[in-house]
């Protein structure tokens, strides 16, 4: 029952070259592999995140009035009007620009006013009344905003600041963080104050790939003219239809502005994560041809070593070895060799885990990812080993004699 | 034409030295058939590839028709083996997926020759061996015999100096043998050298002298008569 | 003596032709991995306008707050624009061979054909030698003359995609159409342009098409046009009126010189550096002094426009290539060592080292032809996959992308190279120690 290392070993050296390659691709193989999953998981856990939003249920309308006589603010409530008036319509509101979509506004606000350094940025977005309930956020302190509270639209770099603030929960605890920021004041640029009025859940705004996605404050604004967008929340199922009944709608109602598009808000939330998906789709393919390359070449130079040295096995089984003893020689001396292949792939798998570290700023792999990594090589060199060795137990213990 | 003098060749492995060639020393005359016999590990081997250049040996001089081949390149030992010596393997040695006109084909591919020249060359030889109606079979269409008929056409297609068997009946029943000795005495008569390594006595009596090798050096022993008839004709034709 | 190799390598072949395609697929995937990636990354990291890369400038001063630097994760940059009085005073110098001075804003452009509908267009407000200092082709017409950029006059120049829109593609010039409800005068209309990156504004979609229209830079002030780009202000001022706004610290202007050789740079940066002197005088530029006048190629590095994940995919293609190169040398080396004993037939039978060495190099060579090949024409699909992942964004204006994923002929020439070069190296061990082998050794002598 005893496994003959020494020999096995010694044999190995004589042969270094073979085994040096075929350990050698283990070790880039198990690099690769533990990192390329970490990337792709971290991608995957970005793109899986909860937006906040009823972000399948709403789509974007976006209008720019041209015409000399075109009247912004009438065109504005007539439009708003109709489409909160649409069945099947839960809720509308004009918006200066539309989470997810990668546009958007920012801005730092702050909790003393005067004091240029304690503020913090904030991702903000001007909504109407109707605004939250569009969006579909849930609210989880004070209110949303009242018609009345609603600025009319003003020149475009003033920003929207107004008289009320609803923060985001990221938001309010970053402003905050000793807790309950519902009635605070917090002061703009200009040191104008404004009261926080409400707080709502956890959402994210226009940039989903930056440092703090989720820092979103809410004042009640209309965006400046000729352009706007209308975000348009409807009940499930009715948002393509309802979709194209707008667009055709609005085109031809008012002939002195132009309906530029009209998208879903689950197009811009793809669009956003499209860098991603391509990264992971790239990482899983090349890893995937990688362990298969990995994994017919231990296979094809398994099936070699096995040829070359009929004579011997066969030498082997005419003295006594059955063949299982066989198929575990060559089992073993396969594992020694993807064994020392997973050591050096084990150095090599933390020294790019602590290279991609530094490039993305993001922590050190998990060694978790490490030894799932060494498990599923060590069942790739084995597997790869498998069908060789069993053809290897196969050769006959008569060709010990045979000299040609 | 082949002088070895007080030729020594020792194997180091680890632990280990064996005086596989000692002091051995062999004069081999133009036209001469010469059978170096011995029992096996005598050293028998050794002087095989040390004659074949395929091997070097540590002290004493080989002169190899005249030449000096300790100092060689192995470029020109290359050139040599090519252009003086033809081999004979006891296992023919055949390169299994080129047919027979491709084999003896083989060595004329090394050295500068014209298609029509080697053409010419390995039909000759071919004919000789009485394989010319079979160029274009594949070594494992023939029987062991052709196989070896097919190897002794390879080795005499260049035109050699001299050809060195090594056991070249070994692996052939005795029908297939005694055919291929008559074709080695034949090509002998023709006027190439030949020097046969073998440890079978019988093979060793077809030809004009032996040379009994043990443990490395040559020994006094001799089983049999030489034919010193054959012996004076071949050295008169040499003059 | 080359055919016979050829002869011999392709009986080689035959004789394992499982381990031959193993080899030949290998080799294929590492190189056309590779060359995919490399295009790709090529495309992304190209400077667009290299042959004149050294003589383009942008002029940018560090206008920013006193409390932090715009960028936190690049301090030692100034701000990527400037504001709108510092890019006038930019503009006013007469050093540079060229001034650019531009935003870009958005308007609505109706007219032309019948029956064409009015639509959004990206408009580039700029001076009149945007389109001399970047090169950029015309199909009909030509940019407008500096005496149109003071009226300003109303003359607009169309890209090729918004000619064909509004006028089939007709010749336009001449003819008008209304931008924002104003009736401009086509003066110009541009062939086909896509520099890729577009190098001269990074700010928003460094790969997307250029812009739609062109007018002059005076019209912003006519029109109190506002950036749809990247307006960014730090200092707390008024901004109730446009007029306060071009006098803000607000930055959102692009500002580009021409400087035809290294004595105007030099005059240029010190002209430059005596203008922030004077202007921390009167109280502003609370940062410490940083203006800089940045080449294209610096620029496209600055403002990072490779990101992490492009150099992370090439780390990843050049792994996989070692990976399938170690493969093929391992696998080489097993086939020709299987193969000694008939190479030491050979070696007896007269070759020289060297001639062996050439048989086995004729087969790397054969095996590293048919994997360039193969690999090649696997990146060619492979790249019109990536064309299809990044098809749903047509969308939008990345048309760009379309242009990035095919392969020009520097690639061509790069991959042919890089494949051959590639399996020479893998095969070149494996034939040096079969060429090394002693003739006896492998020899079956009794």
């Amino acid at each position: 029952m005893s496994v003959p290392f020494r020999p096995i070993v010694s044999a190995l050296l004589r042969n270094r070259t073979g085994a040096l390659l075929v350990a050698v691709q283990i070790s880039i193989a198990l690099a690769v592999l533990v990192n390329a999953v970490y990337i792709v998981k971290q991608r995957l856990d970005k793109m899986n995140r909860p937006t906040g939003l009823d972000d399948q249920n709403i789509f974007v309308v976006s209008s720019t009035g041209f015409a000399r006589d075109f009247n912004y603010e009438a065109t504005l409530r007539d439009d708003l009007i109709y489409l909160r008036g649409i069945p099947g319509v839960i809720a509308a509101s004009a918006v200066n620009a539309v989470p997810l979509s990668g546009g958007g506004s920012s801005s730092g606000i702050n909790t003393k006013p005067g004091d240029p350094q304690g503020g913090e940025t904030g991702n903000y977005f001007g909504i109407d009344e109707q605004g939250l309930e569009t969006l579909g956020v849930r609210l989880i302190a004070g209110r949303s905003f009242r018609a009345e509270e609603v600025q009319p639209p003003r020149p475009s770099a003033q920003g929207m600041w107004s008289s009320q603030v609803i923060l985001s929960k990221t938001m309010a605890e970053v402003l905050f963080p000793n807790g309950n920021a519902l009635g605070k004041t917090l002061y703009d640029g200009d040191d104008k104050p404004s009261t926080v009025i409400g707080i709502v859940d956890h959402m994210l705004g226009s940039w989903v790939s930056q440092d703090h996605p989720d820092r979103v404050y809410f004042t009640p604004a209309i965006p400046p003219g000729p352009s706007v967008r209308y975000m348009v929340r409807t009940q499930p199922g009715q948002r393509d239809r309802i979709m194209q009944l707008a667009e055709a709608h609005m085109s031809a109602a008012n002939r002195g502005r132009a309906i530029n598009w009209v998208r879903p808000l689950s197009l811009f939330k793809k669009n956003s994560y499209l860098a991603d998906r391509n990264m992971g789709v790239f990482l899983a393919t090349v890893t995937t041809l990688l362990l298969a390359i990995t994994a017919l070449g231990i296979f094809g130079l398994a099936t070699f070593n096995v040829s070359t040295r009929t004579k011997q096995i066969g030498t082997r089984r005419a003295v006594g070895a059955r063949r299982r003893d066989i198929v575990r020689y060559f089992l073993v001396e396969n594992w020694m060799i993807t064994t020392g292949g997973i050591l050096i792939g084990c150095a090599m798998a933390l020294g790019v885990g602590y290279w991609l570290s530094h490039e993305y700023s993001l922590p050190r792999v998990d060694l978790y990812y490490l030894v799932a990594g060494v498990i599923v090589l060590w069942g790739l060199g084995t597997l790869a080993a498998w069908q060789p060795a069993r053809r290897a137990a196969k050769v006959s213990p008569a060709l010990a004699t045979r000299t040609t | 034409m082949l002088e070895m003098h007080n030729i020594s060749k020792i194997y180091r492995a680890e632990l280990i030295e064996t005086h596989a060639l000692r002091d051995f020393s062999l004069n081999v005359d133009a036209g001469e058939f010469v059978a170096v016999t011995g029992p096996s590990g005598s050293g028998k081997t050794t002087f095989l590839n040390v004659a074949g250049l395929l091997e070097n040996f540590d002290t004493g001089k080989y002169l190899l028709d005249g030449k000096d081949v300790s100092k060689l390149s192995d470029d020109e030992r290359s050139r040599l083996r090519n252009e003086k010596i033809g081999f004979i393997f006891q296992g023919f040695n055949l390169i299994p997926d080129l047919n027979v006109y491709d084999n003896v084909d083989v060595p004329l591919r090394y050295r500068r020759m014209t298609y029509k020249e080697r053409d010419q060359r390995i039909k000759k030889a071919l004919d000789i061996v009485g394989l010319g109606s079979r160029m274009n079979h594949m070594p494992s269409q023939l029987s062991g015999g052709q196989q070896q008929r097919a190897a002794i056409a390879r080795a005499l297609a260049g035109d050699p100096k001299f050809l060195l068997a090594d056991e070249p009946t070994g692996n052939l029943d005795s029908l297939m043998a005694r055919q291929v000795l008559d074709l080695l005495e034949q090509i002998n008569e023709m006027g190439t050298t030949i020097i046969m390594v073998t440890h079978d006595i019988e093979l060793a009596r077809r030809a004009h002298r032996n040379v009994h090798v043990v443990d490395g050096q040559i020994s006094d022993f001799k089983a049999y008569e030489p034919r010193t008839d054959v012996l004076a004709a071949a050295s008169t034709a040499s003059l | 003596m080359f055919g016979y190799y050829l002869r011999l390598a392709s009986l080689s072949f035959r004789r394992t032709p499982g381990l031959t395609a193993l080899m030949v697929l290998a080799m294929a995937a590492g190189i056309s991995v590779c060359v995919m990636s490399l295009t790709l990354y090529h495309a992304i990291s190209g400077n667009p306008i290299w042959w004149k890369s050294n003589q383009l400038y942008a002029v940018t001063i560090d206008s920013w707050s006193p409390d932090e630097p715009l960028n936190e994760k690049r301090p030692d940059l100034p701000p990527a624009q400037l504001t709108y009085k510092d890019a006038t005073w930019v503009a006013n110098s007469s050093i540079p061979k060229h001034k650019v001075m531009m935003f870009r804003t958005g308007a609505i452009v109706a007219g032309g054909s019948t029956g064409v509908e009015p639509a959004s267009a990206i408009t580039r407000v700029t001076s009149a030698d945007f389109f001399a200092a970047f090169e950029v082709p015309f199909k009909y017409g030509s940019g407008w003359s500096a005496r149109a950029d003071e009226g300003p006059e109303p003359v607009i120049v169309l890209s090729k995609e918004t000619n064909e829109k509004f006028f089939a593609g007709a010749n336009s010039v001449g003819r008008t159409l209304r931008w924002n409800d104003r009736e401009f005068r086509v003066i110009g209309v541009l062939d086909d342009w896509q520099p890729q990156p577009k190098f001269y504004d990074l700010n928003n979609g460094a790969f997307d098409a250029p812009e739609n229209v062109y007018i002059p830079l005076r019209w912003g002030e006519t029109l109190e046009l506002y950036s749809y780009g990247n307006t960014a202000c730090w200092k707390p001022e008024s901004l109730t009126t446009y007029k306060e706004f071009l006098a803000s610290e607000c930055i959102w202007v692009q500002m580009w010189v021409e400087l035809p050789n290294a004595a105007a740079r030099d005059r240029m940066q010190a002209q430059l550096d005596a203008y922030w002197s004077e202007q921390r005088k009167l109280g502003r530029f609370p940062r410490p002094r940083n203006n800089r006048l940045t080449n294209v190629d610096q620029w496209l590095l600055d403002q990072q426009v490779v990101q992490s994940d492009n150099r992370v995919l090439i780390g990843l293609a050049f792994a996989f290539l070692a990976v399938c190169l170690i493969n093929t040398v391992g696998l080489l080396l097993a086939k020709f060592l299987n193969g000694a004993a008939l190479a030491g037939v050979r070696r007896a039978l007269g070759a020289s080292r060297r001639a062996l060495f050439m048989q086995h190099m004729v087969e790397v060579g054969m095996v590293a032809f048919t994997g360039a090949i193969l690999g090649l024409a696997f990146a060619w699909l492979g790249l019109r996959g990536v064309r299809a992942l990044f098809a749903t964004s047509t969308v939008f204006n990345k048309a760009g992308i379309q242009a990035l994923a095919h392969i020009d002929s520097w690639s061509l020439i790069f991959a042919v190279l890089l494949a051959l070069l590639a399996t020479f190296v893998a095969g070149f061990y494996p034939a040096w120690r079969i060429g090394r082998i002693s003739p006896a050794t492998y020899l079956k002598t009794q």
